[in-house]
């Protein structure tokens, strides 16, 4: 059982939502198309950086809890990773842009953009030596600058509510990753790479490196499934 | 105690700089940004005046990174204060004033209500010049009017 232990997260991560898609009241089984096209576009950046982590070894992985099957450095599942996460992620702003209307939240865009990018800078500047706390916080400047002031999203603000209530899930799924319940972390940190602050055995970048793939999954998503329903 | 002092004494001041920063620069060179806010001549939510939220976000982190480096000394504390301005700015300006999320519509409170009329009366001037109330938290005595 041990080595299907990541495969098993991916799994039950997925499972639920990919049954629910069918539902009649939510039909996100129609936007499959849209989904699986914007989560290979942000997988490909995301699993670069990722692999250009491990070889620095900013971290590694523990190959006890994986199948066994190693691309580019990276656990099979690490890469299936970059598709089941965005997939359930997606798949629940889908059902809060459908069933509530959350619309008025993006006058808070402001605010956060303004606060996120004061945090991130100040973080970044600090602690210029520590790879993954600094390559997390000017990602997430770009992506935001790029999304407000660019492209004039007006969902800043209901993707992060949605995030927010994402935190569900993503603190026991990344918290076993990290190590919650099992003897030894299946992904392992270099102390000297990030800040060392951990919510519970999660380190706080996970989140906001978190945080900038779901706005990127979120835009593209948006994007392809405007041409989709323009051409259809 | 001190770095208190220094948040609450910067905050108020920040209301003298952002009322000569308002109409000298907002109302000045700064006019491009500024201008739709006034004629809402922009589509859709944001406004080119949003910008202002970067370029004033801009001396905060200069201020709190220059200050964290000496050891979070009183500079840190003035780039705080100007990041709670930013805050305030936002509540009371985007939320309370424009609306831009539908709180608060129906207060009763003298001093929010004439901040309000204050604020109107300067938008009653479309154009770069001859504006009015140029400040933002402090309002004039003549806007207070007695309860009906």
């Amino acid at each position: 059982m041990k080595p299907y232990t990541y495969f098993l997260i991916l799994l039950f991560t997925v499972f639920v939502c990919f049954i629910a898609s069918f539902d009649k009241r939510i039909e996100f089984h129609k936007h499959f198309g849209a989904f699986i096209k914007s989560a290979i576009l942000v997988a490909i950046p995301y699993i670069l950086w990722d692999v250009w982590f491990t070889i620095h070894g900013i971290w590694w992985f523990n190959f006890d809890y994986t199948s066994g099957i190693v691309i580019a450095g990276l656990p099979i599942e690490e890469m299936l990773f970059f598709i089941c996460i965005p997939f359930s992620c997606v798949f629940t702003y889908f059902c809060f842009d459908t069933f509530f209307k959350l619309d008025w939240l993006s006058g808070f865009n402001n605010i956060i953009v303004f606060l996120s990018i004061i945090v991130c800078s100040l973080i970044a500047l600090l602690h210029p030596e520590k790879t993954y706390t600094f390559v997390t916080a000017i990602a997430t400047i770009i992506i935001l600058i790029y999304l407000h002031f660019i492209v004039r999203a007006t969902w800043i603000s209901q993707a992060s509510f949605v995030y927010l209530i994402l935190m569900l899930g993503f603190f026991p799924v990344n918290g076993i990753l990290t190590g919650s319940g099992l003897e030894s972390p299946i992904v392992n940190y270099n102390p000297d790479e990030f800040l060392g602050i951990r919510m519970l055995t999660i380190p706080v970048e996970d989140a906001v490196y978190g945080y900038s793939q779901f706005l990127w999954v979120i835009y593209f998503f948006k994007l392809f499934q405007k041409r989709e329903s323009s051409i259809g | 105690m001190i770095n208190f002092l220094i948040v609450i004494t910067v905050f108020i001041s920040m209301e003298g700089a952002t009322w000569l920063i308002h109409k000298y620069i907002m109302h000045g060179f700064l006019w491009i940004l500024h201008k739709d806010h006034h004629d809402h001549s922009t589509d859709g939510s944001l406004e080119k005046n949003d910008y202002f939220f970067v370029i004033f976000a801009l001396p905060a982190i200069a201020l709190m990174y220059f200050g964290s480096l000496e050891g979070f000394n009183y500079v840190f504390y003035i780039g705080l204060a100007i990041t709670f301005y930013g805050m305030a700015y936002f509540f009371v300006h985007d939320i309370f004033i424009h609306q831009r999320v539908k709180l608060f519509r129906n207060t009763k409170s003298s001093y929010f209500l004439a901040l309000r009329r204050a604020h109107k009366q300067h938008h009653k001037h479309l154009d770069k010049y001859f504006g009015e109330c140029f400040g933002f938290l402090y309002v004039p005595k003549k806007y207070f009017k007695t309860k009906k």
